[in-house]
Parts: structure tokens; sequence; C-alpha cells
């Protein structure tokens, strides 16, 4: 019996020849990541020197921090947190990354998405690393466990494998691919397990577009999700690598608790209604609801494949007078790339908001939401006040129709605007 | 060390599939961090006099996938303060299990435990033997073990005591 792409890994990094799922290893972290966040970074640093009595880390190059949320700062107490967080970094000169975008974006453009490497955050979202071939996976507060010790407690993942078929059809996004999975497979389908992406219709959807699918792997129960590295993925990712590593991929005859398969040319549009990532509905069902906002951003989408997509519909059309349009590209580098294509001048004639890159109007930090009111949204999670007042609503739904939406005022098909 | 059993009555019983703990003190409460107030709001729209009913060494129970959505810990921790030892459930979201075996809060997975149990059955579950006993029923079934480190961390009380009496791996 062969093995999957996850055990190899698992392998490599616990030094063992051979790991398989439901072994017990202490592995070593190739990138230990996290972004700055009360409760989380701020009480780990002081952990490690209280607790432990580690002044500094070890190893440097293997860590890296995020500054993405609270930015800009609103108060002094999230300044202040900043400020701890930039001298930790600079006392233990570990690599930090402020103001260049939403850190699990960034961090695959600065190479931690090393095809091959086993990478730890405390976030869960850090998993659309996988779209380039690395485990990652994030254990929450367990992360203090990799500033303080060389390897980390870990019990090898089963993996459920999903092999994609065909094509997507115009109006039809990555978003709505993975939306389908938790429909289809349900919320709990893949819990504690890595969910494999594979098959013919891989090389089909963008780098971009996997980066959204596994991004979001969480709601299928997944601790993570990864896709075996072709050609496109790897000429992305190993320029920009970290690390030198043998990207791996997994065996033919690698052992699945479950596989699946899924026509990507049967999707239709999907939007998730509140409050809860597992409500994956058809959006033509839902047409013509009352929305008050729309947010195009988030490590889930915010890529240029989503401005292209809203640009192409808001193109000479406005947004409806009253209706709030956020769009907020996923980093800078993103943002740049989205004003060379002259998508930023579109959807800002069109009357979109467009903001520099953050991660605060997905929890609401900003552009907050008073009772009452309703988002159409790319955020990663519509769950109760997620982007305000627990009285609001978001109803998730991809790129294409939050532009659409913008437009009605109401939940609308982007199909008919392309 | 060795993890000590729980023992207590099933105080509640969340029967909602994919439940997201955040609305066991309402998702408008989660920013609170002082536990008194926690625990005040407590369970409040499940059972308004869930407070004088409950006594230290209760546990709760859930249903499948148990902890899902984007789990926050005040809910949990108000649960502890107000003396309950443990959850109980058909299956569990790893984000939810993962953050709270590190706070060093029992948590079990028992498939079947919704048709095996009512709430204030007295039960105790047995970590050594891997059974779970109705003591009220007289019944007894097995659970999911833990794993290792989730084990030794518990019993630890908790990830930073975990990690101070473990060995360096």
């Amino acid at each position: 019996m062969g093995h999957t792409i996850t055990e190899k890994i698992l392998a490599r990094v616990a030094g063992l020849p051979s790991v398989k799922a439901g072994d017990e290893v202490f592995a070593k972290p190739d990138f230990v990541l996290a972004y700055d966040f009360p409760g989380y970074t701020d009480v780990i640093f002081k952990q490690m020197k209280e607790d432990f009595g580690i002044q500094r880390v070890a190893e440097p190059d293997r860590f890296g921090i995020f500054i993405d949320h609270m930015v800009p700062a609103a108060t002094p107490a999230e300044e202040e947190l900043h400020i701890i967080t930039r001298t930790w970094c600079a006392e233990n000169n570990v690599p930090l990354f402020e103001r260049k975008g939403i850190g699990h974006q960034v961090s695959a453009e600065v190479g931690y998405a090393t095809p091959g490497a086993f990478v730890v955050h405390f976030d869960g979202h850090v998993s659309q690393l996988g779209t380039f071939g690395a485990l990652a996976i994030g254990i929450r507060r367990n992360l203090l466990e990799a500033f303080v010790r060389e390897r980390i407690s870990i019990k090898v993942p089963h993996t459920t494998r999903i092999n994609l078929t065909g094509r997507l059809r115009p109006g039809v996004m990555a978003r709505d691919v993975f939306h389908h999975i938790v429909r289809v497979l349900g919320p709990s389908a893949c819990r504690f397990q890595v969910m494999e992406l594979g098959g013919s219709g891989l090389a089909g959807i963008s780098t971009e577009g996997l980066q959204t699918i596994t991004g979001l792997a969480m709601f299928t129960g997944a601790i993570t999700a990864i896709v075996n590295p072709d050609e496109t993925r790897l000429a992305w990712a190993l320029p920009r690598a970290r690390k030198q590593l043998d990207p791996v991929c997994s065996d033919p005859d690698a052992d699945y608790a479950a596989v699946h398969e899924i026509d990507l040319s049967a999707l239709e549009p999907i939007v998730v209604i509140p409050p809860s990532p597992a409500n994956t509905r058809d959006l033509a069902d839902f047409l013509g609801i009352e929305v008050h906002a729309g947010y195009l951003g988030s490590c889930a989408s915010g890529r240029l494949e989503d401005m292209r997509a809203a640009a192409q519909i808001l193109n000479g059309r406005q947004v409806k007078q009253g209706f709030q349009l956020h769009v907020i590209p996923t980093s800078q580098e993103l943002m740049a790339a989205a004003a060379k294509e002259g998508l930023i001048s579109t959807l800002v004639e069109a009357g979109a908001f467009v903001s520099s890159s953050s991660c605060d109007y997905c929890f609401g930090r900003i552009a907050t939401m008073t009772a009452g009111q309703r988002a159409v949204s790319t955020g990663t999670l519509n769950v109760k006040g997620r982007m305000g007042s627990p009285d609001s609503e978001i109803y998730l739904c991809n790129a294409a129709a939050v532009a659409a939406s913008a437009i009605e005022g109401r939940i609308a098909d982007p199909r008919k605007y392309l | 060390m060795d993890l000590q059993n729980l023992k207590g009555r099933v105080a509640f019983i969340f029967t909602e599939q994919d439940f997201d703990v955040d609305q066991i003190i309402g998702v408008k409460n989660i920013k609170i961090q002082d536990v008194e107030q926690l625990a005040k709001l407590a369970m409040n729209s499940y059972d308004p006099e869930f407070q004088s009913k409950v006594k230290p060494g209760d546990v709760v129970v859930g249903a499948a996938n148990f902890g899902y959505g984007h789990p926050h810990y005040p809910p949990m921790r108000a649960l502890r303060h107000l003396g309950i030892k443990g959850v109980i459930a058909e299956s569990f979201s790893p984000g939810y299990w993962r953050g709270e075996i590190s706070m060093g809060f029992p948590q079990c997975s028992c498939p079947g435990i919704l048709a095996f149990v009512e709430r204030w059955d007295e039960i105790e579950v047995d970590w050594r033997a891997g059974i779970l006993r109705n003591l009220t029923q007289g019944a007894q079934t097995s659970f999911e073990k833990l794993s290792h480190a989730d084990e030794a961390m518990l019993a630890a009380g908790g990830l930073v005591p975990y990690l101070k009496a473990a060995p360096v791996g």
C-alpha cells in the first residue's frame, strides 16, 4: 500500500522512514507562522519567557509573523499589541511582514508555501498553503508547543480524497466548488482528516481558486487541505520557496478514508445562508433578498480572478445608491497587480470603496453592520455577529455574485451580467 | 499521572448537530472576559434556571460535530466556572476539540451518546477502561480513545503544564 502526500511529509519531519494514518509522532515543523492577535501571540511571547525560560527562538528562519489584523490600528491598545510584536520579532531576528496583506496569502508570496513543507499556525485558514503541496495545519493555542519545543506531537491524519472532473461554467467560481463540497459531503465529511484534491478537473482551476478552496477546508471538518502540486503550482511556488525540499505527491495506491468525485461542469452558483457555513443553498433560490453591504475580500477570496470577475460585471455600471461595496484585495502585491490591470479604476468608478489589504473587514472590526443589515460576502464565515451586530446577517457567495448584488441592492445572479 | 474519571450528572443535552458553542453565552457577549459575568449569562436561552440546577462535577452532552463554526473560548470558561467538568458528544469539530483540550477541559467522543443518556442521568467516563457508564440506567458503552498527547495534556491540566512536564520531543 502506498502513502498519501500527508504521510510522506509527516514521515520526513518526524525523521521516520514511513508513517501511516493513526500513528502518533513528534514532528518538526519546517515553518511556524502566526499573526499578531490578543490572547495568541502576546501570550505565547510571554509564556515562552516566563513559563519556559526561553529568551530567543533557536532557528528564527523557521518562523514568520504577520501584522494583518487591526491594520491600521484604531485604538492605542491595538498599536501597543503591534509594538509587542515588532519588538519580539526584532529581538528574535524573526521575519515580520507588516502591511503586506493577509498573512495566509503573504506567506505564500514570500515562500512559506514551500512544496513538501510542514507548516503550523494557530489559525486554520493556513490550510490554503496546501495549494502548493505544503501540509499546513492550524493548531490553535497548541502553537505554543512549536515555540518552546523543536518538535510537536501530532497524530498522522487520515485523508479523504476528492477528485474533480469537468470544468466550471461562466459565473461559477472556486468558492462554489468549496460550498458544493460542504453541501454534498456534509460539514463533517472530513472531520479530523486532510481533504486532498485531485482529478482531471484540477488543472482547470486556477492557483488562486485552489487557495480559496483549500483555505476554507475547516468547514468540512478537515484539519487542512492539500493538493498534489502539478507543474503550474510548482512553477509559482518553487522560485519563492524558503527551503530546499523535494516536492512529494500521493502514491496511486495510497490508502484513503474515502474517495469522492465532483463534476465541476454540473455546478451552479451557491449562496451560504446565515448563520452557519453548513447552510449551502442554490443562489437561484435566494435572488431578490435585499442586501445593504457587499464584501469582496478575505484570505479566501479577494484575489485577481475575484476582482476581474467583479470588474467585468461592474464595468460601465454603478453600485446601487446607498449600497456599501467594499473591495479589499487579499494582499498589497495583488492590489498593485489589480491596479496595473486597470481593475481598481473600474471598481472605483462603479462606486466600490477599495482599501488596502487587511483582515479587519472579515470580522466586522470595520465596515461594521448594525442590527437588521444584511451583507453578501466572500469572507470566510457567516456566523452570527461575524461582521457586526449579532442581529445582522451574512450571505456568502462568489465575487461575481457580490458584484451583481451590489448593482441591484438585492441578491442577484451574476450570469445575467456576463 | 492518570486522568481522573468524569463522574456526574448530565446537566444539559445539546441536540443540535454542528452546534456553535458561542450560543451558550450568546454571540453578543463573546468579547466579555470576566468569568463571573460570563457564568451569569451562560445557558440563559436554553434553561434560565440552569445555574441553580447545576452542581460541580456535572457534564454536558452534545450531538455530532459539536463545536462547528468559529468557536471562542468564553462559553466553555463560563461552563467550567459553573462546575461543568467535561463534554461528551457524538463527535467533535477539530478546532473546538484542539482548543478545549489545550485548556485542560476533558472532551469525550462517544458515538451513540444521545440515545444512551437522558438529562440528569448520573454517568461516569472511565478513561482507563474506555467505558462510559450510565449509573442511573445501569448500562455501559464504549467511546473513542484519546490520543496519548491529548490524554497527557488533560491529565496535566492543560497545554502549559503538559509542556512543562513532557519530555522534549
